[in-house]
């Protein structure tokens, strides 16, 4: 009877297949569905006489057409690209915020606007319309900035959010792929095949490498441990869940199962993406956008503190606040250095220069109390620290300034004539250094007369000119020294060795002190976010600096605000503000182009991948329905087989 | 390639995606007319974009400097040219005084004449222009020249503005002028030794003195020593015995110095002393008209040499005005041609942006046309495709 357990053999051969193609026909369209085949082998053959004859067909399996090597290329390369789109998608964004090159739009053209203002008021330092667009340029600039460090700042937070809920997402997927593990597991142990649950958890897996880039290990009885960034999360049914959060630095991390920290860095997929952003691009372009405002700050209210507007000098002056225990811990920019302050008797027209000491480091550091202190010292002059803020207010019939120009007087006379000459002192120094100038007078005699000269040294005593005061010089004139000192020598009599001396301010603040503490500043902040034009100067424009003279009508200080515009900072690698934005701007686009390129070559890189994947995996309508051709043929003729021996033993049988 | 439904619309869609993203790129392009819209369609370009863009702003700001600064100068050299028009009609009646072509009463009207001008050239000195004052330095917003009068007659002029220029930026690094210090216009500088018109035997002594312009001095004799005086006998300066090569004299309303050698003193009177180099407009004016009206009582030969001497005074001015006249001139003419060269360079930067951002629209029209093409090619195959089966065919 071996004929009839052949013919039902290649019965139930001819249905399993047709079941097979049938499930492969029906999850053609089902996203990670690998095409099945039924692997038939002839059966252990018997003997008849002395022949061999096989025995039929055997199901030795159901096999799924899969190329694990493929599957794993595919899966990476899809972690690599969900990476790229998350940060090309963020940075976008960032670009779109800049706005550069829409039109009117940009912080590119309010930073020109802002220091055309200033050119435009040094022509006119004493008209207040110029005054008043200095202030709304100021206040249009300051205002982008700070739009833009909102802007930044609210894409950092939700890129925390988003990937704290991918962590959420990732928890909930290998919770899947435990689950099926261990589904798989059971029915493989069983010697089972459990080819739609491997389908469905390794489309789970590939879900996974899009959230992050995961390692997978195959074990026995189907089972397939996962991997992120060297950490177990799937270990057969086992899970270990993720938490992403912020470390103590501000940047984003990930811990597993409960541990404190942080401490792991993911790569890949759109938390490798998110965890990017936030801890180098953003962080990048935001400290970048920082520095641009902090050096514009820093740079204006430098030559602010020291000039003076049409208001002139202060009665009172209050600043931003100050950190109580340091004076460097407020703004790094404070240094040993002198500040200068001239204290005016409104009433007598007499005027005194002061010079303050500020010990920023060193063993016993000024405060801003032992400031105030040495400020309140001053005769005319009242400091204190009111709510972390310096205070300054002048007594009853006294004014002060912080203006560079040179004094009137003299700060050193030593003359021995019977009549001597009165000294009158003006201009505004043009050096880059302060330095003590010492007139020595050279022969004797009376102004306009003889061989009489002054020689000029600088503080280290070098001869840096020298003036005819004697036959030639008509007394009371103005003679203008090469660095913008003016003086006029009256008549009367000198002898030999006769001096006096004066002191050429190139800054009235070799500490920083005076912007770091608010006094007289133009803006105020330390980020880009904090930007601010000072309330003293929005409400009253006739504060803007202009002038460095005493007499308040020169534009020296509105030249030096304007120059800001073109000098390359320190604090930006010796570039221009605006040379600076530009290339910020320009580095936004190269990530930007960057990624587009790279997202580019990884989409075709991963189509060729999935066209060869689909080659051998994907469910072909056209060889299906040939398959079913086949094993319906097949069927049949088994089926005719039979019909043939029931005939045959229907003969047999009645021969009998 | 595999014939699957999946491997078929995968394909068809990365194409369409493909070629929609392209196409969505062209359109932006031909909307905007730029090839450049973000700084990612172009970094290096884009950068120098912005640079450019932030170069045209900087220009144009110099510009306005520079054109104001044109029309301020030409506005002033138009003042300056009237003064000097006024100087040379002045100088005109002076010879023909000189030449005695008027009598008392013509030059008394001379005098009245003259003090017209001295007001004309006072208002002219303190124009003002766009709100700010042309020739007060530094201080553009109070008038320069202030006048003191008496009996409602201009006795002095005096200058209140700023010794001190206002410089301006008119391009990358060059700063100029803007506002003339008129103390530098109208009062010439280089002094020279004083010019003893009398004969009284004083000369000038070693010493720089310095008064200005023209000063009476008056030498008299107390019967033992002459004694000398500028400030019209307020203060004496008393000679000695002796005599003295440098004998200071000084005047005790300005403070301001004569040195005289007494050595060769013969005589007594009041005389004229000019210090040639020190004249400024208004003082030469108000000595000559003082001079015509003759309060000092001088007899016409004396008046005669003196208004003689005093036509160099004026000529002293005028060529000082005209000196100005031309420097202003020069330097309107180089701001003239600044301003053409920073038309031209903001006109370059224009240009180069616009070659850098601008879309090549005929290129754009092609390319959208193929991307066109391609994208109906696209939909076309995969509908061939998918339309086709072995399922078709199996009855």
């Amino acid at each position: 009877m071996q004929n009839f357990s052949i013919g039902l053999s290649g019965l139930n051969a001819a249905s399993s297949a047709l079941e097979v193609i049938g499930n492969n026909i029906a999850n053609a369209s089902t996203a990670g569905y690998h095409r099945q085949r039924v692997e038939l082998t002839p059966t252990t053959y018997g003997r008849m006489a002395q022949n061999a004859v096989g025995a039929g067909v055997d199901i030795a399996g159901v096999t799924r057409l899969i190329d694990k090597l493929l599957e794993a290329e595919i899966m990476q390369q899809g972690s690599s690209y969900e990476q790229i789109s998350q940060e090309l998608s963020i940075l976008t964004a960032v670009e779109t915020t800049f706005g550069e090159f829409a039109e009117g739009s940009g912080l590119n053209a309010t930073i020109d606007a802002f220091f055309d203002s200033l050119r435009g008021l040094a022509a006119h330092p004493l008209e207040r319309v110029w005054r008043n667009d200095v202030v709304s340029c100021a206040e249009v600039m300051c205002s982008e900035f700070r739009r833009m460090g909102a802007s930044l700042s609210n894409l950092e937070d939700q890129v925390v959010l988003e990937a704290k809920n991918t962590g959420e997402s990732i928890n909930s997927l290998i919770k899947q792929i435990a689950e099926l593990n261990g589904k798989i597991q059971v029915i493989e142990i069983s010697q089972g095949q459990a080819n739609n649950l491997r389908d469905h958890r390794d489309q789970l897996i590939v879900e996974l490498a899009k959230l992050a880039s995961v390692e997978t290990t195959d074990r026995e009885h189907g089972i397939v441990d996962v991997s992120m960034g060297g950490l177990p999360i799937v270990t057969g049914a086992i899970t270990v869940e993720i938490q992403v959060g912020l470390r103590d630095d501000g940047s984003l991390g990930v811990s597993a199962g409960n541990s404190n920290g942080y401490g792991i860095t993911v790569q890949g997929g759109r938390l490798g993406g998110l965890m990017s952003l936030k801890n180098e691009l953003l962080q990048g372009i935001a400290t970048d956008l920082d520095h641009l405002a902090q050096e514009i700050v820093a740079s204006v209210n430098q030559i602010h503190v020291q000039g003076l507007g049409v208001s002139g000098s202060f009665t009172e002056l209050s600043g931003g606040t100050l950190d109580a225990t340091s004076l460097v811990g407020k703004d790094a920019r404070v240094k040993d250095g002198t500040f200068y302050i001239r204290v005016t008797n409104t009433a007598t027209g007499e005027i005194n220069r002061y010079e303050i000491d500020v010990n920023a480091s060193g063993a016993s550091p000024d405060t801003s109390q032992t400031i105030a202190a040495k400020i309140n010292a001053i005769p005319g002059l009242n400091a204190s620290i009111l709510s972390s803020r310096l205070h300054i207010v002048a007594d009853l019939g006294y004014k002060f300034d912080f203006v560079p120009a040179v004094m009137s007087e003299p700060t050193a006379v030593a003359f021995t004539g019977s009549s001597p000459p009165t000294v009158t002192l003006s201009g505004i120094y043009k050096g880059d250094q302060n330095d003590t100038f010492t007139f020595t007078v050279v022969g004797t005699g009376t102004v306009g007369n003889g061989n009489l000269r002054l020689d000029v040294t600088d503080g280290n005593g070098d001869l840096v000119s020298t003036v005819n005061i004697g036959g030639g010089y008509a007394a009371g004139d103005v003679i203008e020294l090469f660095n913008g000192i003016q003086i006029s020598i009256s008549t009367g009599n000198l002898n030999a060795g006769d001096f006096f001396q004066t002191l050429g301010l190139a800054s009235s603040d070799t500490s920083g002190f005076l912007a770091a503490a608010g006094m007289n500043t133009f803006f105020s902040g330390d980020s880009a976010g904090k930007m601010q034009l000072v309330d003293s100067i929005a409400g009253t424009p006739d504060r803007i600096a202009t002038a460095y003279g005493a007499d308040l009508t020169d534009n020296i200080a509105a030249l030096r605000l304007a120059a800001v515009r073109d000098q390359g900072l320190d604090g930006l690698t010796g570039m221009t503000p605006s040379e600076y934005y530009h290339r910020i701007v320009a580095n936004i686009g190269q990530q930007v182009d960057l990624r587009e390129s790279r997202q580019s070559n990884v989409e075709a890189m991963i189509q060729n991948l999935e066209n060869r994947r689909s080659e051998i995996s994907d469910v072909n309508i056209n060889d299906e329905a040939a398959q079913l051709m086949i094993f319906e043929k097949m069927f049949q003729a088994v089926a005719k087989y039979l019909t043939t021996l029931q005939s045959i033993m229907n003969t047999l049988m009645g021969m009998v | 390639m595999s014939g699957s439904l999946t491997s078929i619309y995968s394909s068809i869609s990365y194409a369409l995606s493909l070629h929609g993203k392209s196409i969505l790129q062209l359109q932006e392009q031909a909307a905007s007319g730029n090839r450049v819209n973000r700084g990612s369609d172009s970094p290096s370009d884009a950068y120098r974009i912005l640079g450019l863009n932030s170069q045209e702003r900087s220009l144009q700001s110099y510009q306005e400097n520079v054109k104001e600064l044109i029309g301020n100068l030409e506005i002033s050299s138009t003042i300056i040219g009237d003064m000097s028009t006024e100087l040379a009609s002045s100088l005109t009646l002076l010879t023909q005084i000189v030449g005695g072509v008027h009598d008392d009463a013509g030059q008394k009207r001379i005098a009245d004449k003259l003090n017209n001008s001295l007001e004309q050239l006072v208002s002219l000195a303190n124009t003002k222009h766009a709100s700010q004052y042309l020739f007060g330095g530094n201080d553009t917003s109070i008038a320069p020249y202030v006048v003191q009068r008496e009996g409602g007659k201009i006795v002095s002029v005096t200058y209140q503005g700023s010794y001190a220029s206002r410089y301006v930026d008119v391009a990358p690094g060059l700063q100029i002028e803007s506002y003339h210090v008129g103390d530098e216009v109208f009062r010439a500088n280089y002094r020279q030794t004083p010019l003893f018109l009398g004969s009284s035997g004083v000369t000038a002594g070693t010493g720089t003195s310095t008064v200005q312009g023209d000063v009476w001095m008056t030498v008299e004799h107390d019967g033992t020593n002459y004694r000398i005086s500028i400030d019209d006998g307020a203060t004496f300066v008393t000679v000695p015995a002796e005599g003295s090569t440098n004998l200071a004299v000084t005047d005790s309303r300005t403070g301001r110095v004569l040195y005289v050698d007494t050595t060769g003193i013969t005589g007594t009177g009041t005389e004229l002393v000019r210090v040639p180099g020190t004249y400024n407009v208004f003082s030469t004016l108000i000595s000559l008209r003082d001079l015509l009206q003759n309060e000092r009582g001088l007899n016409t030969q004396e008046l005669l040499n003196y208004v003689d001497e005093c036509v160099a005074a004026v000529e002293e001015v005028r060529h000082l005005l005209v000196q100005k006249e031309v420097s202003t001139g020069s330097k309107i003419g180089f701001l003239s041609t600044l301003s053409k060269n920073l038309e031209d360079m903001e006109f370059d930067t224009k240009d180069e942006t616009t070659r850098l951002q601008e879309a090549d629209i005929s290129q754009i029209a092609i390319d959208l046309s193929r991307r066109e093409v391609l994208y109906q090619m696209s939909l076309s195959v995969a509908g061939k495709l998918m339309s086709m089966s072995l399922l078709d065919f199996i009855s």
